[in-house]
């Protein structure tokens, strides 16, 4: 059985694949959303997924160490590592203490900074291909914005179980969160949405030749998106102070 | 210098259960028995924990295929040994200062 789902959140993704496995369906593998399942014994498995410092590839120690431990390694994509451990066997926990689930909650949140920035970076390339109407950049940025949403989102959940974890240390956040904390308004990206569904207009008229309207239209939504992001700026500065 | 101590209870252990040579999964059998179920180690915990440690000199690889089944073995270092007298150097100060709460 084969299942589409693109999902940012870790802990749901688990969730939802011990879910499936309570059913009787046994993840086998993932490739680029698409999880795959083989029947099993419901609530055969226990399923967790980790975050490596590897891509697509784990350590031969890590490999050892975990089979050692009587957990497979089902599949590897990207930094993620989707593991399994029989039930019968026990609870399966991989992070145990507060100060372990930090680190691994830190390096997640790294990653996604990261890849938001490269993101931003694409997102501002596609523009001169937009600007000439070139419809795959236009759908491209469309595709990047919704795309960014999705991390940022997942950004300030992961902000927010950090601030609880490092409070039951008797820690502030570290000051590298503490900035992270700072919220980006919802109504930036919501913004930069709209700029790329303005900068797609000029290239729908051409294809429909309503001319007229499609400037109107154009007009509005580039003020809007000038005010959403304005809006966004002015609401992501007073966050922080 | 980086200041090592107060210890995980993590760490605590996992120095503890290779005062003599053991394997991942020894460890976290030991730690187990040790604390009464209390505290059982997490792969992801342990493995990061082992990691670490090794990076920073606490303990190192013992042996690797030495029997016929391929175990990695990790033993305590000296630099390992002393991070753990300091550490015990504490407790013993906060189990003596405990004291204190009874005789008044």
């Amino acid at each position: 059985m084969t299942r589409f789902r693109l999902m940012y959140n870790k802990d749901e993704e688990t969730e939802w694949i011990n879910d499936m496995s309570a059913k009787g369906y046994a993840m086998t593998g993932f490739c680029a959303g698409f999880y795959f399942f083989d029947p099993c014994e419901p609530g055969k498995y226990e399923y967790q997924v980790d975050f490596s410092e590897g891509f697509f590839k784990v350590s031969q120690d890590y490999r050892e160490f975990m089979t050692e431990a009587g957990v497979e390694i089902v599949c590897l994509w990207g930094p993620w590592v989707i593991l399994r451990k029989k039930a019968s066997e026990g609870a399966f926990q991989l992070y145990t203490d507060v100060e372990s689930t930090i680190e691994h909650y830190e390096k997640i949140r790294r990653m996604f900074k990261v890849v938001a920035l490269l993101e931003a970076i694409c997102f501002i390339m596609q523009i001169p291909a937009v600007v000439m109407e070139v419809w795959a950049g236009a759908g491209g940025m469309l595709v990047l914005g919704a795309i960014f949403l999705g991390i940022m989102r997942e950004i300030r959940r992961i902000n927010n179980i950090l601030m609880g974890l490092y409070e039951r240390i008797g820690k502030e956040s570290d000051c590298i969160g503490c900035r992270g904390n700072r919220r980006v308004s919802m109504l930036l990206p919501l913004g930069l949405l709209f700029n790329a569904a303005a900068v797609m207009v000029p290239a729908a008229s051409r294809m429909s030749g309503g001319a007229f309207f499609d400037t109107v239209m154009h007009r509005v939504l580039q003020i809007l998106a000038l005010i959403l992001i304005l809006a966004g700026i002015v609401r992501t500065w007073r966050a922080g102070e | 210098m980086e200041k090592n101590t107060p210890l995980t209870e993590s760490l605590f252990y996992i120095l503890l259960s290779v005062r003599k040579p053991n394997h991942g999964y020894g460890i976290i059998q030991e730690v187990e028995k040790l604390t009464g179920g209390r505290v059982v180690l997490g792969p992801g915990t342990l493995y990061g924990a082992i990691q670490a440690m090794t990076a920073k000199g606490w303990i190192r690889i013992y042996s690797q295929e030495t029997d016929s089944r391929k175990k990695k073995e990790y033993v305590i270092t000296e630099l390992g040994r002393e991070i753990f007298r300091e550490e015990k150097a504490r407790l013993g100060e906060l189990l003596a200062n405990a004291e204190l709460m009874d005789n008044y």
